[in-house]
């Protein structure tokens, strides 16, 4: 079993590659993920002007310190858990642990999937107000069961986390 | 991440998202999206490209706060690793 799984996980890294390289090979992995239809839209309307908002990261890219235990990879629905990360973390603290895109240059600057050095430098000429004091991080690709427990506990338990940090406004980013 | 961010928007805050694969965010409906046709693990752009991924960045604020009708995605047309970024 164990084997099947590291041999699950190395296909997946290679897919995750393969297709990053050759993004016209990716459409048939995109349409067989492609998620139900969702009905709505939820909506609220920005109440402060940009230069006086705490800008809130939160990303799907599966980043996490080195010291948090990582994302499950291991379970083909995904992992539905975030980690949380101190807005002023250094970047050696930061690892990734996500096998469904390539996220070798990431590794190098986590700016391209955590763009948190580029938030602070705009908080700092005045273009935002500032940046919240934690960023919550979840791993994409998540499917099955684990969607339930995304919509309803995780992703949930996140929001009134930015919401004790005073955020203003979120940025959301993929991997 | 459209299905997080649209969790987050419920809770009361307004969010923008970046996308690199417009068939989901289409699926999805999150509430406002900057879409670029960048490969996988490389929304705001190449390592170290500092120029480049301020300009995405600025986008999404752009997005934030411009986009006035819900679901909308904006379609950034920069190509990768073509473009310049001052």
């Amino acid at each position: 079993m164990r084997m099947r799984k590291r041999h699950s996980r190395l296909k997946n890294k290679i897919i995750a590659k393969v297709i990053t390289r050759f993004p016209s090979l990716a459409k048939g992995l995109i349409d067989a993920y492609t998620p139900r239809e969702t009905e709505g839209i939820p909506w609220t309307p920005v109440r402060k002007p940009l230069s006086e908002s705490i800008v809130g990261l939160v990303t799907t890219a599966g980043v996490h310190l080195r010291s948090q235990e990582p994302f499950v990879m291991t379970d083909p629905d995904g992992d539905p858990t975030y980690r949380k990360i101190g807005r002023d973390t250094p970047s050696e603290e930061l690892m990734i642990t996500h096998d469904y895109y390539d996220h070798a240059d990431a590794d190098r600057d986590i700016n391209i999937v955590l763009p948190v050095e580029r938030l602070k430098e705009f908080a700092r000429e005045g273009v935002i107000g500032g940046v919240g004091p934690s960023m919550y991080s979840f791993m994409g690709h998540i499917v099955g069961p684990h969607l339930y427990t995304l919509m309803n506990v995780t992703a949930p338990a996140a929001a009134e986390g930015l919401l004790k940090d005073g955020v203003d406004c979120v940025l959301v980013t993929p991997g | 991440m459209g299905l997080v961010q649209r969790v987050i928007e419920g809770y009361g805050i307004p969010t923008v998202g970046i996308s690199i694969v417009r068939q989901y965010t289409e699926k999805v409906k999150p509430p406002r999206t900057v879409f670029l046709r960048w490969p996988f693990g490389h929304p705001l752009g190449e390592p170290f490209n500092r120029a480049q991924q301020r300009a995405v960045l600025l986008k999404a604020f752009e997005a934030l706060t411009g986009i006035t009708v819900p679901g909308t995605i904006v379609d950034v047309p920069w190509q990768w690793k073509r473009e310049r970024y001052e």
